[in-house]
């Protein structure tokens, strides 16, 4: 399967505190407008691939204190449709894998809400590779199994534009769960 | 005494007061923090506890206008300081090079000098002030910390909740296994007083001395002061010099109050000698215009003054006054009121 996807910006009036819905306003649109999601399903597991468009890349943010990483994550929801937008909620977790630029490897990520990622050692990915190349990041990798992603069916995606200074809630994410059809 | 504490706020709040007459400049309590806190090489650039020259640009530079307040105390977009141009990059000296050059006879002598560009630094601005000279120049030292607001902007503006208040003694915290770096704190502080850890990708920030605290000892900053010009202790303690300067003498006064935070370090403004003519004569106005610190410290800074002048007139004729006594710290445990485990400071 593969998709164009046309990204939103994720809202940020309801994000949590009371400084992000105050400062930061979604109205301008999503910072990457695009991207494309291939998902592929064998008995090898899931295969992903990602690209989004991305002028400016940030792929390390040394010792800087205002650098931040462009980054992207792959989510799945651990029951069906559970709330995308809101990182899920309660009792409906989503969970998947977090790619930062200045790290080699993914990172896990789980949440219940928003303000509630937690972040770990990424099990069963194999085959990670990062690309950017004329104006678009790629990133590609396998998941041995994904149990949610098999029953779900779902999928969504959220991209973080470092030149923007995007992290946490200043996101562009697909708009809803991609339905994955194999 | 509880309606000191604001509704909403912790059951007790530590505090402190810092006398602007007697700094001295000398950044003691800079490095005491420094090298009991924040050795971490991924903050080297951050000083939780600084002292800046004013009127001045301050560390970070501009840390007024790039704060997450406006003058009616609204929230704003802040920003974060860059570690070149806001805070100053750590750099290192060539004393290797000067130590060896002094040493060979006939080779050319090198000066100690960093080993870069710095382009701005803690207190860069030093004793350069504002004014004429000889007619009205002035500077005074503002050593800075975190407030510990009662109405913290950086916990509010953290959206995972990694910074907390204790419910026992007000200091605001950073969890830094929640922390994810994100640095809407940095942000959003006015003050600007929480700092980025580069390397470890997480806040940090002044922590009151907390681990001191819980045995009855005064912050490191405190503790270290050759001028004696810190006070420490709890906001509704009326046996305290936090309350008598605060409360009763109405002599410290919060930095920007107009933000809105409730902060809960207090300053004792700083009176100066008057301003001269062109024949070199006395005019009677402070050297230090009272609007500029009306704009540091609000509307009551000039009923401080008044009251600072007119406590030191009272011990200058030879009476007794208990703000002039307290203020000079001739006790120095009168400094210091931590509760009753605060024997430490008997031995000052």
């Amino acid at each position: 399967m593969k998709k164009a996807l046309d990204l939103i910006a994720a809202p940020t009036g309801i994000q949590p505190g009371n400084y992000v819905p105050v400062v930061y306003s979604d109205l301008d649109g999503p910072k990457t407008p695009t991207a494309s999601l291939e998902v592929e399903h064998s008995t090898r597991g899931w295969r992903f691939r990602v690209a989004w468009p991305c002028p400016e890349p940030v792929r390390d943010t040394g010792d800087e204190s205002d650098r931040f990483p462009d980054a992207a994550a792959v989510l799945v929801p651990s029951v069906g449709d559970a709330p995308w937008v809101t990182m899920g909620a309660p009792g409906q977790a989503i969970g998947g894998f977090l790619w930062r630029a200045d790290r080699e490897t993914l990172q896990s990520v789980r949440a219940e809400g928003l303000g509630s990622v937690q972040r770990g050692e990424a099990k069963g990915v194999r085959g990670l590779a990062s690309e950017w190349h004329s104006g678009e990041w790629s990133l590609g990798f396998e998941v041995a199994g994904w149990k949610e992603l098999d029953e779900t069916h779902q999928v969504a995606i959220a991209v973080w534009r470092g030149s923007a200074r995007q992290r946490a809630g200043l996101k562009s994410i697909s708009p809803g769960w991609v339905q994955v059809t194999t | 005494m509880s309606d000191i504490l604001e509704s909403g706020s912790t059951q007790r709040q530590l505090a402190m007061v810092l006398d602007l007459n007697k700094c001295l400049g000398c950044q003691t309590c800079t490095v005491a923090c420094k090298k009991l806190w924040n050795k971490d090489s991924g903050s080297d650039y951050a000083y939780w506890n600084s002292v800046e020259t004013q009127p001045g640009r301050g560390y970070p530079a501009e840390w007024r206008e790039t704060g997450g307040r406006d003058s009616e105390g609204a929230v704003k977009r802040g920003e974060i300081p860059n570690i070149d141009t806001g805070y100053g990059r750590a750099w290192n000296f060539n004393h290797k090079q000067t130590f060896e050059s002094s040493g060979k006879p006939g080779a050319q002598k090198e000066w100690l000098r960093p080993d870069s560009n710095p382009k701005w630094g803690a207190n860069w601005d030093e004793d350069r002030g504002a004014g004429e000279y000889p007619g009205s120049n002035h500077y005074f030292y503002l050593p800075r910390l975190c407030n510990h607001c009662t109405h913290a902007a950086c916990l509010e503006a953290c959206p995972r909740k990694s910074i907390y208040k204790r419910e026992e003694d007000g200091i605001v915290l950073v969890d830094q296994d929640r922390c994810h770096g994100y640095r809407f704190c940095v942000e959003a502080c006015p003050y600007k007083k929480v700092y980025f850890d580069y390397e470890r990708q997480v806040a940090n920030k002044c922590i009151f001395c907390l681990p001191r605290i819980e045995e009855g000892v005064p912050m490191a900053c405190a503790r270290q002061c050759p001028g004696r010009l810190r006070f420490v202790g709890y906001r509704d303690d009326p046996d305290g010099p936090i309350w008598k300067l605060v409360d009763q003498w109405k002599v410290a006064l919060p930095l920007h109050p107009e933000y809105g935070l409730a902060p809960n370090v207090f300053y004792v403004p700083p009176m100066s000698p008057p301003q001269l003519d062109a024949r070199g004569r006395p005019t009677g106005e402070p050297r230090i215009p009272l609007s500029y610190l009306e704009s540091l410290f609000g509307d009551s800074v000039g009923g401080a003054l008044e009251t600072l002048v007119a406590e030191r007139e009272k011990r200058k004729q030879g009476t007794p006054s208990e703000l002039m006594d307290l203020l000079i710290a001739y006790d120095w445990n009168q400094s210091f009121a931590l509760g009753p485990k605060d024997a430490e400071v008997s031995l000052g």
